[in-house]
Parts: C-alpha cells; structure tokens; sequence
C-alpha cells in the first residue's frame, strides 16, 4: 500500500499546482495590472532596429502605452500578415513603395501628420515625399533610410569589391552574409545584370538575376532574418562580406569585430525609407498618435542613431548628436542629408511579386 | 512483460466487459462515450484541417487567394525544380544520418545504464538526462552557435591548443551542424526508449549464452539485439519521424546551406503560397504515415508500472 | 580455465571503463550547452558572445523589470493551464473505450492516435492557421493557440493513461462490483482513484509541452507573446544576455519544481508519521 500512498501524496503536491494554474487563469481579470496591460498595448509588426527594449519601457511608464512588437524582415511578408490576420496589429513599419501599396489595397490609414507634434522634429522633406501623400494626409511616419551596400572585411578582401560580381569570387565561399528579404535580394541582382528597373523586371531580367543568384549562392554564409545577425557574423569573423545598411562598420566595431569598409558597386544598389504606418482595421487608432508622439522623440531617435548606425529623419536628433560629439560620424553616415534618400533606387513591391518570390526560392531553397 | 496478461487467461481487451453484467445493450454505446470529446477535438482540428491541406494541394492559388481548380501542378512544379527535390532528398538523409548517429550514441550508454549502474543510482542519471529538456528548445540550439561558431569555444579551443591557427568555419552554418545539434536533441528520446527496452532483457540469457562457449560479442548480435528489436524499431521511429518535419534547428544553425523540407514549408506558407506548401506538406505527410503503417507493431501500448521482470 | 576468467575480467574492465567514459561524454555533451548558456546570464559582454569580459547579475535585474516577458510569461503559463486542462480530460476519457471496448480497426486506431504527435508540429500549425483564418474566419489568439497545443499534447495524455489502464487488475473492478457498485461509483472509486498517478504524469507532461511549445504557438498565436516565442525574438535579435538571465531562472525553477516533486513527499511522511496522531492510528 506505501506504493500508492506515496503515488498519491505525490500526485497530491501535482493536484495543487494543477488547481494553481487553473486558478491562474480565472484569477486573471483579477491582476488589474493585466487588464490595462490588454487594454493599452499596441502590437507593431516592425524590424527589430525600430525600437529598443528600454525605450519601450520608458513610454509604457510615462503614458501608460505599452509597445509589442513583432518582427518580421521582408515587406512581403509583412504585407501578407496585415492582409490575413484583421486587427491582430495595430501598427506596421514598411518602407518606401510598399507604404502607398498597403494604402492603396486599404490595409492602412493615412493620417495628418501635422498634428502629431513629434513631427515638427523631421526634416522638412520627409515630411513632403510625393509617394507618402494622400491628399492633405500622410501615409506613414517617417522612421529611417538607407542604402544597401557591401561591407568588407579588407583582412580577407584583399580587392575591394566594387562591383556586385565580385562577389561571384569562389574564394568568397561561404563567407557573405544578408538579409533574407526575396523580392530585394532579387532587385539587387537585378542592378547586377543590368535590370532597367530592378521593381519591375521582365521575365527575361528576372531568368538572368536568377542565374546570378544561382552562382552566388555557394558564397552564402547565411540569409539573415535581422541585420542584426549580418553585423554578428561580421563580428565574429564567420562573414568576410556583408551586403547590409550603413552603418555597419560601427555597429560591427561596437560588437567587438574587426574593422569593415564599405563598398558601392558600379552597377548602383537599392535603398529604403521606411515608416510607421497605422493599420486600418487596428483597434486602438485613437492611441497611435500619442504613442508615436512619445516613442519617435529626439532623444531615443539620437539613441537609436548610435545603436544602429543608419540615417533618420528626424532633425532635432540630428543637433543633439551634434551636441553629444557624434557629429562627424553623423556626417560621415549621411544623416544631414536626407534628399539623398530620393536619390537611391528605393525599394518597393516588385511588379510580379509572385514571380520574384519563386525565382528566389527555386535558387536557395528557403 | 505485461503480467495482468501473463497470469489471467484472458486477451488485453477484457472478455468479459463487466458492462454486460451490470445491464445490456444500453451500456455498449455509453462505452464508447469516452471517445466523443476525441472526436470533436480530432474531427473537428485535425483531421479537417488535414483534409484541407489534401485539398489545398490540388488546387492553384491566383493573386493570393485559393481557387477550386483541380490539378496537379503543384506537384509538378515542386519535381520540376532542382532545388526543391535535392532539398527533399537532403532531408531524408540528413534524418537518417542524425537517427542512425542518435541510436550509436545512446546505445553504448542505456547499455552501460542498465548494466554497470547500481539500481537506485539509474533513475537520477535518467533525470540528468532529461533535465537539459527544461530549458527552452531554442535556447539549447542557440547555445550551439556559441560553441560553434567562429568564435565559439571548440574554434577557441583548438586556437589555444594551437592545432590550428585561424577559425574552422566548417563546424556551423552548413548540413554537419544540423545533424549535430538534432543528434544532441534527440538522444534523451533515444536513450530513454533503449534503457526500458534494455532493462527488460533478462541477463541471465545473457549470462548463460557465455557460459556455453559464446563470445559477448556473439551473445550480444544472437541473443541481445533479437530481443530488443522491438525497442529499437520504436527509438528508430521516435526519432527518424519527428526530424523528417524539423524546421527550427536547420533555420538556426544550418545557414544557407542546412535547408530542410521544413524550412519550404514554412516559406511557401509565409508567402501566401498555400497550394504549394501543402503539396510539400503531402509530401512529407504521406512518407510519415507509410513508415507508421509499416512499423505499426512498434506503436503497441505497454504499460510503463507493469514489472516486466 | 583461471586463465580464461582473467582474460575475460580484464576485458569486461576495459569495456567497462570505456562504456564508462562514453557515459561522462555523453553528460559533457548534453550539459555543454546548458552550461554555457547559463554561464553567458552572467557575463557582463553585452553581446551574449565570448569573450568573457565580467560578471554581473544585472541581466536577472532587467528580467524582473521588463514588461514584456511578463506578459509573455503570463500568457504562457495561461495557455499551458488551459491545454492540460483539455488535454488531460480529453485524454482520459479517451483511453477508457481505448483500451475497454471491442474495437475495429485497431490498427488503424492506433495510427491515427499517434499520427498527431507522429505528424511535424509545422504540419499541424499551417493546417489549423489555414482552417480558422480561412474558412472559420476566427481572430488568432491565445485561444487558437490552445487548440493547437491541445491537439499535440493530448495523445501523450491518452497513451500514458491507456497503458496504465491496460495494466489495471479486472479483478479489483469485478469485486467492486461484485459488492454491489453500478459503473458510475466502481469507475470513481475504484479505476480512477488507481489511474491518478498515470492521469497526474499525462497532465504534468502536457503542461510540460505546452511551456515549451513554440511551432505551433508561433503560427495560431497572432500577435500576442509567449515565453519561447519572445525567446525566439531574442534569440534573432541577439541583442543582450537578458535572454540568457530568462532561460536560467526558467532551468532553475524546473529543476526545482521537479526536485519538490519528488523529495517533498517522502519528507512530509517522516514528519506526519513523527505526530502523534500518527502514532495512535499506527498501534
């Protein structure tokens, strides 16, 4: 009998902590905490260098607002996610031609940026894109931009890769590292075999930027899901080359990495501006503003700047950097002059989608 | 080693359902009751969404949206593309690979377990076994990229002992690493199916197998290795089948090299490419459940509080 | 035949000193990670990485402090109580025709049983996200999420129980009946109270699954968190070792849960056993 006995005392102990754990969940409206947690959370479908773990602290205590954020690295997809999933999200990032695409298939809402405050900090003419227009209304808020360019590592490079096909070199075996967003890595290999509009190739453009990536795949380290693991992998040795954001080079030094140099192919890269954009089916429109308002203030934008490197748009940022001492780097990253984000091959949805989508997965698999 | 059956004459299934005794007919249905809220949990979640998936790889999807148009397309599309069937086969031998290194492993060990561990010590080492399982699955796999990696500790270790003098990019980032960290996830399931397998083979055979001349070796592919077929066939199943659909472990640390099937899936449904990933997903389904079907024996219930011996 | 004995003893050493190492190895091998993991929760680098550049405990600090993985947290173990409660019921209810009645296609029963565990958890995430969002139209949410795991955890359940019953002695049921008891009080008084154990190890299991679950949580979820999601986050973010300070109190609480388990019992006996209430009902 002590057999059972002892299998039932036992089970006794599991008894409660099963009634503990059930008694969690009814227990649960009683957590006042909790319900305001789900009474003010926004869920943002974002990259992970739009915002940091503290910042979204630091606006949940001061207006009670709290940031989820949920990430994801190609516009496509997150374009898809907004389109199946309703009102899971409340705001979403995206960039350049994407953002009047979601507008246009009425997944977001244009908004007068006028009237948030914060955006008095921008640049003048991040305020004023002609693709970002709706009338008197903005389709998004401006975040970041960036061009797309090669990283090196010149301990390994001994050339400096100057052009898209220099990375085609076997000796470059596994040693590339980017992002793993199908419809750019497409565009760029478009610009590679000269592509008159890498957004919008032919079928023919695209067999050639196909049979591109085929012999540039041996070279692939890793498609990234962040480019945080791009600067990782430069960081730690395992990539030679990086085909990422500016910036790069600081953010790998910052990781303990060795010095990377940056590199502009001949045949020209893509780039981004991207923004915060307010999902149309979102629950909690009311609150967008405010949490904007908090979250895209000077200071964290400086902030960010120095974590992750690539320009912003926000001016007053821009005079504190200066003020701080990072005013050369500023500088030196381009972030005094944003017109030259109008200048870049800026990304957006391809013309076939479906068809950049499958040239890309028949090369690397998944 | 079932003793209710060896010591009462009667089959598993009780002859003499003792519904019968207290009242008839009426009870036979109120027997099966016990299967309704199955049935709805699997009727309704399982096997209609499955059903779906069957559907959904026949028919095409245009502008995102799934049409009802009957066809094979997607099956041809997904032969028709080279990489896609060397991802296929890749997979396959890759799962075999990890399983037949995952029995290797966790052979010698459950063999040393249950021979050369005194009785009481064997249920903690058990423990110890499975107490890496408390930890995140993701956080173990991502562990293995600091062990790993060009600047993980076997690259600093073989740099320290100066065997060589620049990171060894070979042990991350391609199909070797894959197999590895499956290996290192799979052995508790593994060890633990050997060890009761192990633990209810009767010695003394072994024992008297020596004593009559036999070499251990001989007494362990003659005597040993028969008996506990049926516990290897089920370690076998247990770990060749689930790594069939793994997609973590290969995203994490096979770089662009390590792709699975499972990775394919999950790219061709992210990208709204319904159609296409069920065909996959059929695919690896229909390998699944012939092999269940041809180890079928392997899936007999036993009873874990039964003293086998 | 002395001779044969020392050959043959020093072998079975050398095999066993070999099968020994191979043990030690093993154990390396499978707590290397673990190890490694924790160690980082302490380690100052910021980057999670080597080199080793200081200890600190701040991680653990930031773990308490952030918002997030609470509410992860909280939605974890929500969902997790939820799935056991389904699964263990189902499960349970389930094994008694199973094991019980005469039933056709046992083969194919039995396939189908272990179909959803046999089935890759992705199989099962894409199918249910295609059903509820396509054709039922429902929200994703922790709810959805719940039936996901459910649908995994619940043949553990079954299977646990089923062959707990199957051992179970007919013997004790037809006393009890023959004392008189209808199905209804044998089933409550004797069966269950007998299959506790196994229904107790089928429900912990469960629970213990769905902590951990993270394919099929990932594809019903939505857009709400829990822990190996927000882990999977961090995990390709790779920011900070606060990850790493999260796992660690996570291993620790395992581990000491599973040590309550099983050494609280025996030390709650010795001490009843020591009242004099005890002592009474003893003599």
């Amino acid at each position: 009998m002590s057999v059972y006995e002892r299998r039932v005392t036992r089970a006794g102990l599991l008894k409660a902590g099963a009634a503990g754990a059930v008694g969690l969940t009814f227990a649960r409206p009683a957590f006042g905490g909790l319900t305001q947690l789900e009474a003010t959370t926004l869920n943002w479908l974002t990259w992970s260098d739009h915002y940091a773990n503290d910042q979204l602290a630091a606006v949940a205590k001061k207006i009670g607002i709290r940031g989820r954020p949920t990430l994801f690295s190609d516009n496509a997809d997150a374009y898809l996610k907004i389109k199946r999933t309703g009102s899971q999200f409340d705001i979403v990032s995206g960039d350049a031609l994407w953002v009047p695409k979601y507008h246009k298939d009425g997944l977001t809402e244009s908004f007068d940026l006028s009237s948030l405050p914060v955006s008095k900090q921008l640049f003048s003419i991040a305020r004023s894109f002609p693709f970002w227009k709706d009338g008197s209304n903005y389709m998004g808020y401006p975040f970041s931009w960036s061009t797309v360019q090669i990283y090196y590592n010149p301990k390994y490079v001994t050339t400096v890769p100057d052009s898209w096909h220099a990375l085609l070199d076997k000796k470059y075996a596994g040693k590339i590292s980017l992002e793993n967003i199908p419809t750019d890595v497409m565009a760029i290999a478009g610009r590679a075999t000269g592509a008159k509009k890498p957004y919008s190739m032919t079928s023919g453009e695209i067999s050639r930027a196909k049979a591109f990536l085929k012999s540039f795949k041996p070279n692939v380290l890793k498609l990234a899901s962040q480019n945080n693991e791009v600067v990782r992998a430069l960081a730690d040795g395992s990539a030679w080359i990086g085909i990422t954001n500016l910036g790069t080079d600081d953010r790998v030094k910052d990781a303990g990495g060795p010095v990377v140099k940056p590199a502009y192919p001949k045949e020209g890269t893509v780039g981004f501006i991207d923004s915060e954009q307010i999902v149309k089916a979102s629950k909690n429109k009311a609150v967008f503003e405010k949490f904007i308002n908090t979250t895209e203030q000077a200071p964290w934008i400086a902030k960010n700047f120095l974590t992750n490197g690539r320009p912003l748009f926000n001016e007053k940022a821009w005079k504190l950097l200066v003020n701080q001492g990072h005013g050369d780097r500023a500088k030196r990253l381009l972030y005094n002059q944003p017109q030259k984000a109008l200048q870049m091959t800026i990304k957006g949805p391809a013309g076939d989608e479906q068809a950049y989508v499958d040239a890309f997965n028949e090369v690397f698999g998944a | 080693m079932n003793t209710a059956t060896e010591a009462a004459p009667a089959p598993p299934v009780d002859s003499q359902p003792l519904s019968e005794s207290a009242g008839g007919r009426r009870f036979r249905i109120a027997e099966y009751a016990g299967f309704v809220p199955a049935l709805v949990l699997y009727g309704a979640f399982f096997a209609v969404p499955l059903g779906i998936i069957v559907a959904y790889s026949f028919w095409k999807v245009v502008d995102y949206n799934v049409v009802h148009q009957w066809t094979i397309d997607n099956y041809r599309y997904f032969f028709s593309v080279a990489t896609y069937v060397r991802t296929l086969w890749a997979t396959i031998w890759v799962s075999v690979l990890s399983t037949v290194l995952t029995i290797a492993v966790a052979f010698p060990f459950a063999y040393w377990l249950v021979r050369y561990v005194p009785k009481r010590m064997q249920r903690t080492l058990l423990v110890l076994v499975i107490l890496p399982f408390w930890t995140s699955y993701l956080l173990r796999v991502y562990s293995w990229l600091n062990i790993l990696g060009d600047q993980g500790a076997i690259n600093r270790l073989l740099q320290w002992t100066h065997l060589t003098d620049h990171p060894v990019s070979f042990f991350l980032y391609d199909r070797p690493a894959v197999v590895l960290v499956l290996v290192y996830l799979y052995f508790p399931f593994a060890a633990l199916t050997l060890y009761a397998s192990l633990e209810r083979f009767d010695w003394d055979q072994f024992k008297a197998a020596m004593d009559l001349g036999a070499r251990p070796l001989t007494a362990m592919r003659r005597i040993l290795l028969p008996q506990i077929k049926p516990g290897l066939t089920t370690a076998v199943i247990f770990v060749f089948i689930p790594i069939l659909g793994e997609y973590l472990a290969p995203q994490l640390v096979g770089g662009a090299r390590g792709v699975m099937i499972g990775n394919l899936i999950v790219n061709f449904f992210s990208g709204a490419e319904y159609t296409r990933g069920a065909a996959a997903s059929l695919l690896i389904a229909v390998l699944i459940i012939v092999l269940l079907v041809i180890f079928r024996r392997s899936l007999e219930i036993k009873d874990p509080y039964a003293s086998g011996r | 035949m002395p001779r044969d004995a020392e050959i043959v003893s020093r072998r079975a050493g050398l095999v066993r000193f070999a099968l020994g190492g191979w043990a030690v190895l093993i154990y390396v091998f499978l707590f290397a990670p673990i190890v490694l993991l924790v160690a980082f929760a302490f380690n100052a680098n910021k980057y999670g990485t080597f080199p080793f550049t200081g200890w600190t405990t701040k991680w653990f600090g930031q773990v308490f402090g952030d918002y997030q993985i609470k509410d992860a947290f909280f939605t974890t173990v929500t969902i997790a109580a939820e799935v056991t409660a389904i699964s263990t019921l189902v499960g349970t209810a389930a094994a008694f025709p199973l094991v019980r009645s005469r039933l056709p296609f046992r083969t194919g029963i039995r396939i189908g049983m272990t179909l959803p565990i046999m089935i890759p958890g992705l199989l099962i995430g894409v199918s249910l996200l295609v059903l509820l969002t396509t054709v039922f139209k429902w929200e994703l949410s922790p709810q959805t999420a719940v039936i996901g795991q459910a649908v995994y955890t619940t043949p553990f359940v079954l299977l646990l129980v089923a062959a707990r019953l199957q051992g179970f002695d007919p013997a004790l049921e037809r006393a009890a009946s023959d004392l008189g008891a209808n199905t209804a009080r044998r089933l409550r008084h004797v069966v269950l109270p007998l299959i506790m154990p196994a229904v107790f190890a089928g429900a912990l299991f469960a629970f213990t699954l769905s902590l951990d679950e993270f394919i099929i949580t990932n594809f019903l979820i939505g857009a709400r968190n829990t822990l190996p999601i927000y882990i999977y986050t961090q995990v390709k973010f790779g920011i900070t070792p606060e990850v790493n300070a999260l796992a660690s109190l996570l291993l620790a609480a395992s581990v000491t849960l599973i040590a309550a388990a099983f050494l609280l019992p025996p030390a709650i006996r010795r001490v009843r056993r020591l009242r004099p209430s005890a002592l009474r009902a003893r003599s």
